[in-house]
């Protein structure tokens, strides 16, 4: 069979993926949480929980809550800043030896620029994804992703800097993701994360208050599928660069959703809480669907979308 | 692997509202202590999505069996209620950081709430066949009579058992949390394990702080992954003023001193 084994490898921002699966960021701990449940050196790559300069506490509890086919999530950035993790998490990370991209996040470009800085040098770590979809203090609050000149001046910023790949993730809360895509390659991205969370909010209308401490969280899982495919879609249609196209992806046939209309990669998010091995089973899934079909290489099938 | 399988063997309705469940499990009936708990999938579609937790009534682990005891209160714990025996169930497990027993010899004071009897029900199981020659005293607290879930199975394995409802159907009339203030002030409880609603674990974590009693409490918080990877499960920590520690993990078990209960939400 092994003359028939299909080419699961892809090339994204110049690295070189065993596969175009990897863990979406905040869903997947610091790799060593899952280690118990898969075999987490089959991924393509793992993304990590954000990063900022220093630790942050994360939002008050409640801090998700599940929605119909998906979940809310108010997490906020929780994680013990980048000097702990480049001390406590990254060496274990390490040892999966599987690229291991850091997902960064800030108040100001300067914050941005430092992280870019320090873990685009630290060993073992292959890019960085920029979350944009996150407040800028500098501008009463505006979020960096909703701004197509806030987001180039950012992306230009640590392209300059680092000595790693950009990745930029987009966010979905915006009335034109091709007009932030656009801004982001003009900029200097070497590839671009979409979705992150959509905006939502649910009711405890017994006790007539939010379900989230925070009132306001990000909305995954299947319930945005529909929406990540379609922007994914869009944009793939205005860049040049490489796309992870991620939002609800729970099997190899979701994932293929996202290639087919042009994703080079994709991200599990969600799927891992509910099936810790989501990600070896999408894999599984994408080397059996090229069998099926005759398709040596899933290179092959990245935005082979018909009919349109 | 922290995870398993495992077949629906009996269910029974214990009081309105509540199933006893028993299953079929070798792995986690060999290796679970009592206080941790299960991450259970309902379904094989979206509805419900994530896995729900449930702590870990009893495990025999000759038989092979683990009990759950579950409260319907929404979707997922609706669908048990229809599930019939035969039905296998995914889950992980045994996850977090149960009870930490007595020393040798003193005079353990168990606290539960309603279905938050199910992980003391263990505790008391494990104490009753230790050589640590504990001394098991139980209080136990509901609604009303029907909500003294299981209790038969409670006071079986405690060496002194009281009751309490607030509508004086059983036992004492009044909250189980007064009960206790006059056992704390009687003086002879060298710990307490608590498990309940929220508002009664913080009258709780109250009363001992006043009689300076050792406590650990077994504490709820909505989960999504259950093994410590998306920080949804967080609860306020007495390390800082802005410090979480997540159920799944460092718990679901705490020491009371390990809380800031006056962050915990209302
Ligand atoms: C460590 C741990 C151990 C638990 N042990 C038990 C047990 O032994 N027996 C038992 O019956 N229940 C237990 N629970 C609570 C149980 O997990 C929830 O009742 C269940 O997840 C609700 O699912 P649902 O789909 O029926 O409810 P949903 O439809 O999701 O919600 C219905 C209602 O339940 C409340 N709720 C939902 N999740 C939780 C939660 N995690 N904690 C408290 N309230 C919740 C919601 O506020 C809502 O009002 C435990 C929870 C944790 C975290
Ligand atoms: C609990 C949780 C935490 C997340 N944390 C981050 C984060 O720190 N940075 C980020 O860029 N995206 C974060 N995300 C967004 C995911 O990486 C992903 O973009 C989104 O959830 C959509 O994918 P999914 O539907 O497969 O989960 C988080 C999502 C969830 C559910
Ligand atoms: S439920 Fe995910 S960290 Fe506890």
């Amino acid at each position: 069979m092994s003359a028939m084994e299909p080419d699961l490898s892809v090339e994204l921002a110049g690295l070189k993926l065993a596969n175009p699966v990897m863990s979406a960021s905040g869903t997947f701990g610091y790799g060593t949480e899952y280690a118990p449940y898969l075999d987490c050196s089959r991924l393509g790559a793992i993304v990590t929980k954000a990063v900022t300069l220093e630790a942050r506490a994360g939002n008050p509890p409640p801090r998700v809550r599940e929605t119909p086919a998906g979940m809310l999530n108010s997490i906020g950035l929780q994680n013990p800043g980048v000097e702990a993790f480049i001390a406590e998490k990254l060496p274990p990370l390490r040892e999966f030896g599987v690229p291991i991209i850091v997902n960064i996040s800030g108040q100001r470009i300067e914050d941005f620029v430092r992280l870019a800085e320090r873990l685009s040098q630290a060993d073992g770590v292959s890019a960085l994804e920029v979350n944009i979809s996150c407040p800028n203090v500098e501008h009463e609050g505006m979020f960096f992703g909703t701004d197509p000149e806030l987001t180039a001046r950012l992306v230009a910023a640590i392209a300059e800097t680092s000595a790693a790949p950009v990745i930029v993730k987009l966010s979905p809360n915006v009335t034109d993701i091709v007009e932030m895509s656009v801004a982001a390659q003009q900029a200097g991205a070497d590839a671009l994360s979409l979705i992150n969370t959509l905006l939502g909010m649910s009711i405890d209308v017994e006790a007539r208050r939010p379900h989230l401490g925070n009132v306001t969280g990000g909305l995954s899982g299947p319930a945005i599928r529909p929406v990540a495919v379609r922007m994914v879609y869009e944009v793939a249609q205005e860049v040049d660069l490489p796309l992870i196209g991620m939002g609800g992806i729970m099997t190899a046939r979701d994932a293929l959703e996202f290639i087919l209309v042009g994703a080079t990669a994709v991200g599990v998010g969600t799927a891992n809480f509910v099936e810790p091995a989501s990600t070896v089973r999408v894999i599984d899934g994408l080397a059996e669907y090229c069998r099926r079909h005759g398709v040596p290489r899933v290179a092959d099938l990245v935005g082979a979308l018909e009919g349109t | 692997m922290p995870r398993a399988v495992a077949e629906l063997l009996h269910r029974e309705q214990a009081a309105p509202g509540h199933y006893l469940l028993q299953l079929r499990c070798p792995e986690i009936a060999a290796d679970a202590k009592p206080g941790q708990f299960v991450h259970l999938r309902l379904s094989e579609g979206l509805e419900p999505l994530l896995r729900r937790p449930f702590s870990i009534m009893r495990t025999e682990p000759r038989e092979e069996r683990i009990w759950l005891l579950v409260q319907v209160v929404g979707s997922g714990t609706g669908l048990i209620a229809t599930h019939d025996e035969g039905t296998v169930y995914d889950l992980l497990g045994p996850l977090g950081r149960g009870w930490r027993l007595p020393r040798a010899n003193e005079t353990a004071l168990l606290v539960a709430g309603g279905v938050g009897v199910a992980p003391l029900i263990f505790l008391a199981d494990a104490l009753s066949v230790s050589d640590l020659g504990v001394y098991v005293r139980s209080l136990f607290g509901a609604a009303t009579n029907e909500a003294l879930v299981c209790w038969t199975e409670f006071a079986g394995r405690c060496n002194e058992f009281t009751t309490a409802t607030e509508d004086g159907s059983a036992g004492e009339q009044g909250l189980v949390t007064e009960v206790l203030a006059r056992e704390l002030e009687r003086g002879d409880a060298d710990r307490v394990y608590a498990c309940g609603p929220p508002g009664m674990l913080v009258e709780v974590a109250r009363l001992c702080a006043e009689y300076d009693v050792p406590c650990q409490v077994s504490m709820e918080q909505w989960m999504a992954c259950g093994v410590g990877a998306c920080l949804g499960c967080a609860v306020p920590s007495a390390k800082g003023p802005q410090e979480y520690v997540r159920v799944c993990t460092e718990g679901p078990v705490f020491d009371t001193t390990e809380i800031a209960w006056d962050r915990m939400r209302p």
